[in-house]
């Protein structure tokens, strides 16, 4: 007990009454210097869903997932966190290139994190019913055991009632079919399309203006000719990274991303899906923007959104497509509009955060001077948020990217088509060498902003001809010489000047899996690991999680989300899994949570692992790094095939896929909240004689709980991401719901697993991140 | 301390008191939105002055000269629609853009004529119904020549070593061998994309087999696995079909099911029998059909054998070559046959 | 000290500024009117920052508010311009009433009539200097040229010249300080509102600044407010000063009045280790002139502080010193009563004559 303390609590114990702290709101990277705040994410945050917060500071993670903006603390989000601010962004962080591919986002839950810190000292008696438990985030001890009694209890009770009334599904009775009425919507839709005035004066509309400008951009890049396009992307990177040495080194990327694009043969459809990017992310950014003033500006209205943008992220893109090709058209509209739904909510959060976390100072000057609402919006309120905003266009392009291939099922060509005819093929050689652009083009831009955005506002401008508007001359002086050059010299890109790369791959593929596959000396090989996963793990956990009665399920559910969070959680969580029995697919989600489950198990131990190594060995994370971030912006469908031949058709191979893709985002945030940790606190414990071994265990690991928080959050937001692609390995469950609904136009199939899974996620995200709870009176 | 107040204001005055720029800039702001209101309404104005063009193609450059196909995710069908661009291109003069589409969504993008033909059609009765005979925006364009057939299949050299496994009443025997981690004891039928028709699930129950589908979820991760129970000798049953270019690499020998009656498959939940064979046909929408000229022509007239199917799908799936090369090679060798089905 | 007629630039009456649900029936309610902070939070959970404040602020002079922190005094300078909006009581500028304007109103008040600095600058970091000091001018509406031209005399004036093109985070938070004075001064303000503008600054850089504030007043004479918790900087910069505590004024007066009458045992403490010598004037300290004065002893103006008056008796052999206005002798200080003042011991007599 801390003798300043007064209270009559444990020793040690700090109840943190602190009223809501309402953390900070930071984005979520937020320069290293500045403090991370917060760290569950809670929606807000950019981070990718969770916890907000981000995100880590500047993590950079990439991620991935939306990242819910912090404010609120919640984040979700995340979504890579380039932390533009701060130049001094870790080089991990920055790394990244985030793509995110999927963003995910969501964030589910705004709580708001509770900083351990709160001193205050009262205690308040805990409540403790059964099943409930008061608990927050730190708890006095005396309390701890009535909440895990009244969790206990309510477990045994479950079990209890499961063997005496015998196990079961929903009952038929509470469900709620919404393939009717979906269905009815959809033949509404076919039968007026082509008559009603909506349809005719807006909707047609929208889809026209969306095509002719997609084909305009690519009328232009493909005017422009190659030589034309890649001066155009290297003198962009360059000008927007300034023309100065990173700048040089921005633009090398670009040469190099362009080139090999050019070089694997992909070159018209990197112009098509970059066509497609440009406009849907100047789409996506202007509605992001848009919705982030109105929600940066009232409190109201942001919280109306979160909800929103929440489902806008975490609702798999599958699962709307359909009513989107129903209303606007295959091809390019339907493309366009869903990789807009799919984008803006990080431009959207970050605009809100970075308007709501403008200096008070600045804004209460320009109010003392006599600044109306526009005038400080328009001076002081948007400047200063205009990095925060830099940040949020960058997670947009990274989710962009990532619905690229998406994008191709409903006819949008380019880069997505190539990856997608591979796959029928099984030609995993030239999926490749259309995933590579991919992965270069989000490498490309991922610099470039970040590189604009570390710059923004870092330094006094300088003049002469490198800079300001003239060098915005000069590189269009130099686009243009290029393009003219070009069409002298041809416009395409040159036949001979390609390399296949299909056949290489193949081989090393063939040989991995045949190696690797089974039959490995000591370790057994990967179908073996797989099978072995499957019958000890998946199986009695799905098994179990089918057996306990609904109700049981449902009040282990309350109980442990009351654990961990508050009445409010806990209800939340109890209604979401109800929810999912109501829409009539309780089995399936079971079965899809128990993989999400296991797959974030894996993810966490494997990620925070490699995260503590990342942070403590710099080798470790330099050679990461590129690792990462082709995981991240590889688009799944590429590696589908390998993991397929390596674990079989099977949840094993569908829990791979989502390991794969959510591992970078974990092991950024934990080697970032690991590795910036208070170093006067690790000083200390240096000073004081602690080993490594002690440093990480008793210093840096529980200093960096906000950031494995986060870590969790965003592992949930993002396995979940990918139980749609789980779905086309062997998943099944939901994931080959939503898909079904999709290929055989069953709109009610597709809608109501896509809603199933937006409801597993609210039950993870409130079982796993603890809430602060509210001021207690 | 200072303490004398000042007697006269020494205050610089810098312009008018109401400086000009307050006035200017009020005005200013005013002009502002009144443009911004004015800008929008105008867009809204002239984007409501007329209805959109309802049947516009979604890609740009579309001229009558031009035909849409759609390319489906299976090799086969990809043969077809590269044979029929390479000859709409070659011989008679047209620009031909592909588009790869779901087929309930090629259906939907037929309709609207957003693509102009599909080229192979495995039955899609709802889909055919709506729009063929209720909506008329799509008009059959007759058959393609090739026979579809799905079925239970397993692997030649498993058949060999247990002939008795073709025949459906035996498969339980074979249950065990079958089984696998996902399937749970009972024994794995290897499912495909959610796209297929499948009846399996009811033929299973409805002939008490001790058989569990498991779905692979995508064609691509059912081949892989295929190839990869080949690869080690294992046995395996799974649902497949014919034409399919594996076929040639891979020898799969069909469990015979109870024979397919017309009309056993017409309620979903109670089927027990077969899959039909089906002949696989092809869709026009209804206004290129009437107006295409020699394209829709030719099109309606485009059938070939299974066999000449596979050839040019095995060039694609097996040698790797790209759809457009594999049609040149067999166009140069078979020009019997594609002559016929030039409009005349 | 001369007090002039004419109308105070600030007037405030009866000022209250409570936080918390339902503030304003503190201030109309003498039971809760009257309640110590702590009990008036326990009771309405509210909090009030300023408790029927009074006082008015004359043309030209410096009007320091004083008090630890929390004393409700940086509140109480936000009210003036409706920063903050008080709970209730009058305000008047130059006779307007505040309270009463609407919002375009109070926006040509804050454009035009007062400007305020603020402790933590409050400066666009995204802007250079120079348009940092124009920002003023341009939420004025004025044009671009001109502001930047306006604004560079202003520039010049605090003494940044040459750092025109910096951004704010290039400056030293003494530069940035001047920055956001010049931002200030560049609108004319007719009052100029400081909320602790130097506490945020190294020592010797705030005595800087503190002269530089002296300067511009003397040179300008425009009215000021300024907010402080450092005794020695009020007592510098100080016309006037309003010492408050818990959101009441304990004690409005001279420097000399706070010093050497403090109001009562708290004001008694704050200034106790003031140098009295620095601060009491001649006219304060000075006896009746005794037939056996010398009348050729130095001479100072009743101004003077007792500290002056040390150093002339000092170098005047220990003569007493003649207070003199306009050639009238109106008292003496010997070392006898110089001495007094310094330890402490005699109350100053003249205090009523301020």
């Amino acid at each position: 007990m801390t003798p300043t303390t007064t209270s009559k609590q444990g020793p040690g114990e700090k109840r943190p009454t602190a009223p809501r702290p309402t953390a900070p709101r930071r984005p979520a990277n937020a320069a290293p210097g500045e403090a991370p705040t917060t760290p569950r994410p809670a929606p807000a945050a950019p981070t990718p869903t969770t916890t907000g917060a981000g995100a880590t500071d500047d993590g950079s993670p990439t991620t991935v997932v939306p990242p819910r903006v912090p404010d609120d603390g919640s984040p979700t989000t995340v979504v890579r966190p380039r932390t533009p601010e701060g130049g001094g962004a870790p080089p991990a962080a920055r790394g990244a290139t985030a793509p995110a591919p999927s963003t995910a986002p969501p964030a589910l839950r705004p709580g708001t994190p509770t900083p351990d810190g709160g001193t205050t000292a009262a205690c308040t008696p805990a409540p403790a019913g059964t099943g409930t438990a008061a608990a927050g985030g730190r708890r006095a001890p005396w309390r701890r055991p009535r909440v895990l009694g009244g969790a206990a209890s309510a477990l045994v009770l479950g079990l209890a009632g499961a063997l005496l009334l015998g196990g079961g599904g929903w009952p038929a009775g509470l469900t709620v079919d919404l393939s009717a009425p979906l269905d009815d919507a959809n033949q509404w839709v076919l039968d007026n399309r082509d008559t009603h005035p909506l349809f005719l004066y807006f909707l047609l509309h929208l889809s026209n203006t969306a095509v002719d400008a997609v084909n305009a951009v690519y009328g232009v890049l493909a005017a422009m000719g190659w030589p034309g396009v890649l001066t155009a992307g290297v003198l962009l990177a360059w000008r927007a990274a300034g023309f100065d040495r990173r700048g040089a080194r921005v633009a090398c990327v670009a040469f190099g991303a362009f080139a090999l694009c050019g070089l694997l043969g992909m070159w018209d459809a990197t112009l098509l899906t970059l066509a497609l990017m440009v406009v849907a992310v100047a789409v996506a950014a202007l509605l992001g923007a848009l919705i982030g003033l109105a929600a940066g500006l009232s409190d109201r209205v942001d919280r109306a959104l979160r909800p929103v943008l929440d489902t806008m992220q975490v609702l798999p893109a599958f699962a709307y497509l359909l009513p989107f090709v129903l209303v606007f058209g295959t091809g390019t509209p339907a493309a366009l509009f869903c990789t807009v739904i799919y984008a803006a909510p990080p431009m959207a959060r970050l605009t809100a955060l970075g308007l709501r976390s403008a200096d008070p100072g600045v804004l209460e000057a320009a109010v003392s001077l006599g600044a109306n609402g526009r005038q400080r919006l328009w001076t002081a309120r948007l400047p200063l948020a205009r990095r925060r905003m830099l940040l949020g266009l960058n997670q947009t392009i990274m989710m962009a990217l990532s619905m690229v291939v998406i994008a191709a099922l409903v006819g949008a060509g380019g880069l997505g088509e190539e990856v997608y005819s591979a796959l029928s093929t099984v030609d995993v050689g030239k999926a490749l060498a259309a995933g590579i652009p991919i992965v270069l083009i989000a490498v490309w831009l991922d610099r470039t902003t970040a590189a604009a955005g570390d710059r923004l506002g870092a330094t006094a401008p300088r003049r002469g001809l490198l800079h300001g508007r003239s060098a915005w001359a000069l590189a269009a002086g130099g686009t243009l010489a290029a393009t003219l050059a070009g069409l002298a010299f041809g416009t395409t890109w040159p036949r001979g000047w390609t390399y296949d790369i299909s056949t290489p791959v193949n081989r090393a593929q063939d040989w991995i899996v045949d190696h690797l596959s089974t039959g490995v000396p000591l370790v057994g090989g990967t179908q073996v690991w797989s099978d072995a996963f499957t019958v000890g793990l998946l199986n009695p956990l799905r098994d179990g999680l089918q057996w306990l009665p609904w109700w049981a399920l449902l009040l282990l559910v309350a109980a442990l989300a009351r654990l961990v969070g508050t009445w409010l959680s806990a209800l939340t969580a109890t209604a979401a899994l109800a929810a999912t029995g109501v829409l009539g697919v309780w089995t399936k989600s079971l079965d899809t949570l128990s993989q999400v489950v296991a797959a974030l198990a894996v993810t966490l131990v494997v990620g925070v692992l490699t995260g503590v190594a990342c942070a403590r060995l710099r080798w470790v994370e330099r050679w990461l790094r590129p690792v990462l971030d082709t995981l991240q912006t590889m688009p799944q469908f590429v590696y589908l095939i390998p993991v397929v031949a390596l674990f079989g058709v099977s949840r094993a191979a569908a829990i791979t896929a989502a390991v794969v893709y959510a591992l970078p985002a974990v092991v950024r945030i934990t080697a970032q909240g690991v590795r910036e940790v208070d170093p006067a606190a690790l000083e200390a414990a240096r000073s004081m004689g602690a080993s490594t071994r002690q440093q990480l265990f008793q210093v840096q690991l529980p200093l960096a709980r906000p950031a494995l928080k986060l870590a969790v959050n965003q592992g949930v937001v993002l396995v979940l991401a990918v139980v749609v692609v789980g779905g086309l390995v062997g998943g099944g469950a939901l994931g080959y719901d939503v898909v079904k609904g999709l290929s055989r136009g069953e709109m009610g199939t597709g809608v109501t697993a896509g809603l199933a899974i937006v409801c597993l996620g609210l039950v993870l995200d409130r079982i796993t991140q603890p809430t602060a709870r509210g001021p207690r009176p | 301390m200072p303490t004398g107040s000042p007697t006269g204001n020494t205050r610089p005055t810098h312009g008018p008191r109401p400086p000009r720029g307050a006035r200017t800039a009020r005005a200013r702001r005013a002009a502002r939105t009144a443009t911004a209101v004015a800008g929008a309404l105008a867009v809204l104005a002239l984007s409501a002055c007329g209805a959109a063009e309802t049947g516009r193609s979604q890609r740009a450059g579309d001229t009558e000269r031009t035909v849409t196909l759609t390319v489906p995710s299976w090799v086969g069908a990809q043969a077809n629609t590269a044979v029929a661009a390479y000859l709409l291109e070659n011989e008679l003069g047209y620009e031909v853009r592909t588009q790869q589409l779901g087929e309930v969504l090629a259906w939907d993008a037929l309709s609207r004529s957003d693509v102009d033909a599909v080229l192979e059609d495995w039955g899609h009765p709802k889909e055919e119904k709506r729009y063929v005979e209720e909506r008329k925006t799509v008009v059959s364009g007759g058959d393609l020549g090739v026979t579809g057939h799905i079925g239970w299949y397993v692997p030649k050299y498993f058949a060999d070593a247990h002939p008795d496994v073709t025949d459906w009443r035996n498969l339980d025997k074979y249950a065990e061998e079958f089984a696998t981690a996902e399937s749970g004891g009972k024994g794995q039928i290897l499912e495909g994309s959610p796209d297929y028709v499948t009846h399996d699930e009811a033929i299973i129950r409805n002939l008490g087999l001790d058989l569990k589908p498991v779905y692979a979820g995508s064609e691509a991760a059912q081949i892989t696995a295929i190839r990869k129970h080949v690869a080690q000798k294992k046995p395996f049953l799974t649902y497949w079909w014919t034409p399919q270019w594996l076929n040639a690499q891979v020898d799969l020998v069909e469990v015979k099911l109870p024979a397919y009656r017309e009309g056993c498959d017409a309620d979903p939940a109670k089927v027990a029998c077969a899959y039909p064979r089906t002949p696989l046909r092809k869709f026009l929408n209804a206004d290129f059909a009437k107006d295409g000229g020699k394209a829709a022509a030719f099109l309606k007239n485009f059938t070939w054998t299974t066999e000449q199917q596979n050839e040019v799908a095995l060039m694609i799936a097996d040698r790797k070559l790209s759809p457009e090369a594999a049609a040149e090679e067999w166009v140069k060798d078979n020009e019997a046959v594609w002559k016929t089905w030039l409009p005349k | 000290m001369n007090t002039t007629a004419t109308t105070p630039v600030f007037g405030v009456r009866n000022l209250w500024k409570v936080f918390g649900p339902r503030a304003d029936r503190v201030p109309g309610d003498p039971l809760l009117a009257d309640l110590p902070q702590a009990d008036l939070r326990a009771r309405t959970g509210c909090t009030a920052a300023v408790r029927d404040v009074s006082f008015d602020v004359r043309k030209g002079e410096v009007f320091v508010v004083m008090g630890l922190s929390g004393s409700g005094k940086s509140t109480l300078v936000r009210c003036l311009t409706r920063l903050i909006e008080p709970t209730s009581g009058t305000l008047e500028i130059d006779g307007d009433d505040v309270l009463a304007m609407d919002g375009s109103r109070l926006r040509e008040l804050r454009r035009r009539r007062a400007a305020m600095v603020f402790q933590h600058f409050g400066l666009l970091p995204h802007r250079s200097v120079l348009d940092n000091v124009a920002y003023g001018l341009e939420i004025q509406g004025v044009g671009r040229a001109e502001r930047r031209a306006r604004a560079a005399g202003f520039v010049e004036k605090v003494g940044l010249a040459g750092l025109e093109h910096r951004r704010p985070g290039q400056l030293s938070g003494g530069q940035q300080q001047r920055v956001g004075l010049a931002r200030a001064l560049a609108v004319d303000p007719e009052v100029l509102l400081f909320d602790e503008p130097f506490s945020a600054l190294d020592p010797l850089i705030r005595r800087d600044m503190q002269e530089e504030v002296v300067r511009l007043h003397r040179e300008e004479g425009r009215t000021m407010v300024f907010i402080t918790h450092d005794l020695g900087e009020a007592l510098r910069v100080g016309d006037r000063i309003a010492l408050m505590r818990d959101g009441r004024i304990v004690q409005l007066g001279t420097p000399e009045e706070i010093v050497g009458a403090p109001a009562d045992d708290y004001v008694r403490d704050f200034v106790r280790d003031v140098p009295r010598e620095q601060v009491v004037t001649v006219r304060t300290a000075m006896r009746p002139m005794r037939a056996d004065d010398a009348g050729n002893g130095p001479a100072l103006p009743p101004g003077a502080t007792v500290s002056e008056a040390i150093t002339a008796a000092a170098h005047g052999g220990g003569t007493p010193v003649r207070v003199v206005e306009n050639g009238r002798c109106l008292g003496v200080v010997d070392p006898q009563t110089l001495l007094g003042v310094v330890a402490g011991v005699t109350p100053p007599a003249g205090k009523a004559a301020a």
